[in-house]
């Protein structure tokens, strides 16, 4: 999976560090292991040591594994809190978002995500943003718990009914990156995904007019309708 | 192959009569502990063959993409039933089953303190296994393993099976509670003279340590199963956004019971495998204070780690970072044991029998899921894998070679004591690599599809072109060898129970004080007790009788007291 945002760039840097902690685990315990059965596997005649290990290398042990979760938890904090970072929107994003991010609100409900973006236009399923901008999104759930997952531009957050949780994402690249829900959510669980689509600024503006005139025309045929009493 | 065994069996021998087989009403009536344990480590065992048919059904139906087998209710309730059977009907019960039956003989008592307290346990045990099963009838629960608020709640399921998951583990749990309140009685109050505490055995350790845990996390869990049961019957807030009440609150209460439950399951397999390495390596184990201690710390603070499975909930990065801090700080106690484990076998003489196969299993197993979990409590990284199958793989891993190859290796060892019949050994080997093979062609495909591709869990379909179309149908073949695997300990344990040849009454050479008793032992658990004077109180029995025999000879480890036997 290629990261497209500062964020998850750090969290694949991250990935690697806990995989090479894991496979050294891995290796060691059952290196040792398999020397164990291998050297030692009983004969006949053959007798066994009654000695005990002293305190001195249980403790020289001990430090050894301590040592290695301290340096696990210091690279995961600074790696963390790197991911954590708000980006900045560079020269190339839209030119209003440049002080702080372009807020959108992402709002969980069984089974399909709905994205209002500031000029009041909406949209469903797909997420239209503009590149090299810093975008925030603001997680709330209308019902039960969803989480928000593209891994591409960020890592998963949960939208709980009741709060707000956030994503903070700058897409790099333009295109299309896609996800999963990722928190068990009914019936429609495995089918409700979800797409960014990364466009240049100046089609996020062109987006965001033609989506609002959509979403206007529509509101106005349903009302012209009910008037000529063609729906009750 | 088999190295020499001292000549002198110290176990009082008196089957010169034949003994009356207990009719199964009778075993099931009583309220003796080592009935109480068989039919709680007979029913466990049933579970898992009803858990491996729910996850084959699952695993067919991820076999291959977007396939339409089973529809998505179907799947969600299969997915719910699997996970209640596996962690509530079989791992919990079977790691308890076991600590019922020998705790007490390990202490050397000759019964338990409470035994109508713990016979109530077994039986809410079983009923709440059928309440989750006459569930089965109507409508099992849809909303999957851990049945997060506020899906669980009545305006989303509003069928009865939430109601039949929450009263079904409740029943589970409180007799979990009430099993560990007799054995920390009694492992507090009835020990044989001299059976200090630094001289009990290492599994009699992780039967306390289990037990007091489950005094902490049961009632957690029993409180949260009822605030559930009051939302969705009786118009309740508790977990229900907007009036008062929160979601997260059930994540919270859910997680501290299932995290506990995971160490509690670890504990009882690092526990048993204390026990049977150093018997089958002929060498006292290493560390045994380090081991006692760890395995009180692996209680404590990985069950304060609960907040590793909600790091991408909206909790503060404080709370983040405290749940990482704890889980890592586990790397500490959960290395030294391995580290005395092998210690233990470096400088044996190792003999191959089958509990010693999969103790090695064990080890392997859940040393791969554990050091899998680090990348799941780094908190940036749990943004990425949270929820998806690389989660599953390490929790599969450190689980089943927890509570299979764990309580397998327990199950081969400890047989002979239970029923008096040891199990086949050839069967036992051809199950070991089956089940070996399995698990890592089950796993290993999905850590990828989880790491890689990031596929995530408990989705009742997966899509054709995101790459893990090939894993997941190499993971499914998998989980059908596992099963098969599986199968066949479970067949040899059923044949064996009459059929297997006979044991004798120390049947493996072990040290602690069950292998004094008879096989299997009787009512009253011992006729005599011996003098416990170290922690070791069957070696002690052996080197006095082939001192007394031989006095010429010098004795090979000379203690300063004599037990009397």
């Amino acid at each position: 999976m290629t990261p497209h945002s500062p964020g998850t760039d750090q969290i694949d840097t991250l990935l690697w560090i806990g995989f090479v902690a894991a496979t050294i685990l891995i290796v060691a315990i059952n290196g040792a292991l398999i020397y164990a059965v291998r050297r030692y596997r009983g004969t006949r005649g053959s007798r066994a040591s009654e000695s005990v290990t002293g305190r001195r290398s249980q403790l020289r042990v001990g430090a050894v594994l301590t040592a290695f979760a301290a340096v696990v938890f210091v690279l995961s904090v600074i790696y963390t809190d790197k991911a954590r970072e708000t980006p900045t929107t560079e020269a190339a994003g839209l030119a209003s978002a440049s002080s702080e991010p372009l807020t959108i609100s992402a709002t969980g409900q069984q089974w399909l995500w709905r994205y209002d973006y500031p000029n009041e236009a909406f949209s469903y399923y797909k997420l239209v943003v503009p590149v090299d901008t810093t975008v925030q999104l603001d997680l709330v759930s209308t019902d039960v718990i969803h989480t928000w997952n593209v891994p591409a531009l960020a890592g998963k957050r949960d939208a709980v009914p009741g709060k707000t949780n956030h994503v903070v994402f700058r897409a790099d690249e333009e295109g299309v990156f896609e996800g999963d829900a990722a928190t068990l959510s009914g019936q429609a669980y495995a089918p409700m995904r979800t797409a960014v689509e990364v466009v240049s600024p100046a089609k996020y503006q062109e987006f965001l007019k033609a989506q609002k005139a959509d979403i206007q025309a529509a509101q106005d045929r349903v009302v012209g309708l009910i008037e000529n009493g063609e729906v009750p | 192959m088999i190295a020499e065994r001292p000549e002198h069996r110290p176990e009082l021998v008196v089957d010169g009569y034949p003994r009356r087989r207990p009719r199964w009403t009778e075993i099931a009536t009583s309220a003796d502990h080592k009935d109480v344990g068989r039919v709680m480590i007979g029913a466990a065992l049933g579970f898992l063959f009803i858990a491996l048919v729910e996850l084959l059904l699952m695993r067919l139906q991820l076999a291959v993409p977007e396939n339409t087998m089973l529809t998505p209710v179907t799947f969600n309730r299969l997915l719910s039933l699997y996970g209640a059977t596996a962690i509530f009907l079989f791992a919990i019960p079977l790691a308890l089953g076991f600590f019922y039956y020998l705790a007490p003989l390990q202490a050397g008592a000759r019964g338990t303190a409470l035994p109508r307290v713990g016979q109530i346990g077994l039986w809410l045990y079983l009923a709440g296994a059928t309440v989750l099963y006459s569930g089965f009838l109507f409508t099992p629960s849809e909303a999957g393993v851990n049945p997060l608020a506020p899906l669980s709640e009545l305006a989303f399921l509003p069928n009865n099976g939430v109601d039949a998951w929450a009263a079904a583990t409740g029943l589970a749990t409180l007799g979990f509670v009430l099993l560990s309140v007799n054995l920390v009685a009694t492992l507090h109050g009835l020990r044989a003279p001299g059976m200090a505490w630094r001289r009990l055995p290492v599994f009699a350790w992780a039967a306390g340590v289990c037990s007091w845990l489950m005094l902490f996390i049961g009632p957690v869990m029993l409180g949260a199963i009822s605030m559930l049961l009051i939302d969705r019957n009786f118009d309740g807030i508790f977990f229900a956004d907007g009036s008062g009440g929160s979601p997260l609150l059930w994540s919270h209460l859910s997680w501290i019971f299932f995290t506990g439950a995971y160490m509690l399951i670890l504990i009882f397999a690092l526990g048993a495998l204390a026990e049977i390495v150093p018997v089958f390596s002929r060498r006292p184990l290493q560390g045994r204070r380090v081991v006692t201690g760890s395995l009180v710390a692996i209680a404590a603070i990985g069950t304060l780690a609960w907040m590793q499975n909600m790091l991408t909930a909206p909790i503060g990065i404080g709370w983040m970072y405290f749940a990482m801090l704890l889980s890592l700080a586990l790397i500490v106690p959960f290395g030294l044991i391995f580290y005395n484990l092998i210690s233990t076998m470096v400088g044996g003489a190792l003999q191959m029998r089958a509990p010693l196969l999969f103790a090695l299993g064990a080890v392997s197993a859940i040393s791969i899921g554990l050091a899998a979990e680090i990348e799941h409590s780094m908190v940036a990284v749990a943004w990425r894998l949270h929820n998806t199958t690389d989660a599953t793989a390490a929790t599969h891993f450190a689980l089943v070679g927890g509570a299979v190859f764990g309580g397998f290796a327990g199950l081969h060892y400890w047989f002979p004591k239970m029923t008096g019949r040891t199990m086949g050994e050839t069967m036992a080997r051809m199950s070991f690599w089956t089940m070996g093979l399995g698990t890592l062609v089950a796993f290993v495909p999905l850590f990828v599809a989880g790491g890689d591709h990031g596929e995530v869990v408990d989705a009742y379909k997966f899509f054709s072109g995101t790459g893990v179309s090939t894993l997941n149908l190499i993971a499914t073949i998998g989980a059908f060898v596992l099963a098969i695997g599986i199968l066949l300990t479970l067949v040899n344990a059923i044949f064996s129970r009459t059929g297997g040849s006979r044991a004798g009454h120390d049947q493996w050479g072990g040290d602690s004080l069950e292998w004094f008793a008879l096989s299997p032992p009787e009512p009253h658990n011992f006729d005599v007790l011996p003098d416990v004077r170290s922690e070791r109180p069957l070696r002690d029995i052996r080197v006095a009788i082939a001192h007394r025999d031989s006095p010429a000879e010098p004795e090979p480890a000379a203690r300063e007291t004599q037990p009397v036997a």
